[in-house]
């Protein structure tokens, strides 16, 4: 943890990421009570407001509603789903590589099989079609089904990772002094592989936050009037020349989310690889 | 590949058909008669085995019939779906264009000068694009050129009665978003085998012969630092072409994207299942040939590189 400190001192840009998602949590955790106005609370008389007018601070889009609030908001929903999905598909793709490649032999054959079939639709394509046909996407079933869609490659960097250390002695120490194949597993192997494990969590966080908003943008995401930082882009898009800013600031709110957390996965990514 | 295939058609297949919601009641609408719905779906061969008309339906897709359409009753997908997948292509085509060059010049700028400010700026703008979804950085892209420049079209409509061709300013920003998310992956890979091709020992001698430094980057380096690029494009041709949806979506686009879009909003169950099918056949097909070309070009750089 020490060392992980001081790698992090040498990396301003790791601290800008650390910095801003920091902010985004904060912001999910306090922010809607802090926020002037409630994100369906229409401002008649302030329809497309231009930001800094009534109160508004980022303007308000073409039902008074204020963009503020709404992406303050906005980044509980995100944020939620984008740590549960890296978290149940890391989880999930440790599992199954993990058993593939431990067991080896036909189980892994069939486990390459499938992954290589589940892969070769993308993962975006894959969940838009389901989330579409089933309609009135949840927290939850965007949750499992991004989860789902994730889980094949997460799988194979497991798998590869375990790989590398499944005949060193240590394990087969394990082996013969009779351990279950489980603690075999996870508490002599996943350790060391950690560091890719974790490299893979990080980044798949933020390409879940990249899927949902998008899954949003598409119309597939979550329902209104929940806001959401994708779905108001692409709500907003028709008035763009008239009220940029009801545009322009969500998507803004997504890159900044996604450009902090790869700066920092980057930066771990840097670090664990490095140091084996 | 062809197992990868037919398993995904009918994971495709499957995953459309056990979807909620009755085919034939959503194409007679809800004020339908139960009589009425239930003849309807004895003439779709709705009532048939899923095998059976799994079987029906890869039939006529491996014929070059992809049905008729749900939504526009009476239309065969044919009819409209090859125009779209041209426009695609078209569109995917000017992307490449753009960013391969581009991401190249760049990478092996960043990948000579590594370590130094031109490399950090390079890669910090690599991978902050990278990471944008295409959405935002087309917004951006929007705001900068027509919201405030005024120079290029909001929207990628091609007027009726009229081609692609006639219209060739709708293509840049959809062009140039998807450039955003590419340049980062390619410009990255670039960077890092030019470094690896840097410090080996045939670049090393070239350079202590007193070739021009120039030189000695475009005409040994760069030839041997291209193979990993080459293939990281080719993979991404395929997620390419997943990409599109939302770029097409953004600016109305009217590509496969953007019909596979409004085919999964009218839940017309036969247009998604081309649609999808089509993208991803592109996309094992673009990883097939990817391997290939890999194999084809390894030999060349033994032959030229010494060991790797």
């Amino acid at each position: 943890m020490n060392t992980f400190l001081l790698q992090l001192r040498r990396h301003p840009l790791a601290i800008l990421g650390l910095a801003i998602l920091f902010f985004w949590i904060l912001a999910a955790f306090l922010g809607p009570s802090v926020v002037p106005f409630s994100y369906t609370e229409m401002d008649m008389g302030y329809q497309m407001t231009a930001p800094g007018e009534g109160g508004h601070l980022l303007g308000t889009d073409d039902l008074g509603r204020d963009v503020f609030s709404r992406i303050i908001y906005g980044s509980r929903s995100i944020l939620t789903v984008a740590l549960m999905t890296s978290l149940f598909s890391s989880i999930a793709g440790i599992l199954i590589g993990f058993t593939a490649g431990y067991f080896g032999g036909v189980v892994d054959t069939v486990f390459l099989r499938i992954m290589d079939i589940l892969m070769a639709i993308p993962p975006l394509v894959l969940a838009m079609v389901v989330l579409g046909i089933l309609g009135n996407s949840t927290i939850l079933s965007l949750t499992i089904i991004v989860s789902i869609a994730y889980t094949p490659p997460t799988a194979r960097v497991a798998r590869g990772a375990l790989l590398t250390c499944k005949n060193m002695e240590y394990v087969d120490a394990a082996r013969i002094r009779g351990e279950s194949h489980l603690y075999i597993m996870f508490v002599e192997i996943l350790p060391n592989t950690i560091g890719p494990v974790i490299v893979e969590v990080t980044a798949r966080f933020a390409y879940s936050i990249v899927m949902i908003a998008s899954l949003g943008f598409l119309g597939v995401g979550l329902q209104p009037p929940t806001p959401d930082w994708g779905m108001m882009v692409i709500e907003n898009k028709s008035i763009i020349r008239a009220a940029p800013w009801t545009v322009l600031y969500p998507s803004l709110a997504i890159a900044s989310l996604v450009i902090a957390i790869s700066l920092f996965s980057d930066f771990v990514g840097k670090v664990l690889i490095h140091e084996q | 590949m062809v197992v990868t295939l037919v398993a995904m058609s009918f994971l495709i297949f499957f995953l459309v058909e056990i979807m909620p919601g009755d085919v034939a009641q959503t194409v007679l609408g809800q004020a339908a008669t139960e009589e009425a719905v239930a003849a309807l779906r004895d003439a779709m061969g709705l009532n048939d085995p899923l095998l059976v008309r799994y079987f029906r339906w890869f039939g006529g897709f491996v014929r070059g019939d992809l049905g008729e359409s749900l939504y526009m009753r009476g239309v065969q997908i044919n009819t409209i779906f090859w125009r779209k997948v041209g426009h695609s292509v078209v569109l995917a085509f000017t992307a490449l264009l753009f960013y391969v060059p581009l991401s190249i010049l760049f990478g092996v700028l960043a990948g000579v000068k590594a370590g130094k400010a031109a490399d950090s700026i390079i890669s910090f703008i690599g991978l902050a694009t990278m990471a944008l979804p295409e959405f935002v950085s087309g917004i951006i892209l929007i705001t900068i050129f027509s919201v405030s420049l005024d120079i290029l079209p909001i929207a990628s409509l091609i007027p009726i009665g009229q081609t692609l061709g006639q219209n060739l300013n709708i293509l840049v920003l959809p062009a140039l978003s998807i450039t955003f998310v590419m340049f980062g992956y390619v410009s990255r890979m670039q960077r890092s085998s030019m470094i690896g091709v840097m410090n080996s020992d045939y670049v090393r001698a070239a350079t202590l012969k007193g070739m021009p430094r120039l030189y000695v980057i475009f005409r040994h380096a760069l030839k041997n630092a291209l193979l990993p690029t080459i293939t990281i494009i080719g993979m991404n041709m395929g997620w390419l072409f997943g990409g599109l949806i939302v770029v097409e979506t953004l600016f109305g686009f009217p590509g496969l994207g953007s019909l596979t879009m409004s085919a999964i909003k009218t839940r017309d169950v036969p247009l998604i299942e081309a649609c999808v099918l089509f993208i991803t056949f592109v996309f094992v097909v673009s990883t097939f040939i990817t391997d290939l070309m890999y194999a084809f070009l390894n030999p060349r750089i033994r032959f030229a590189g010494g060991d790797q």
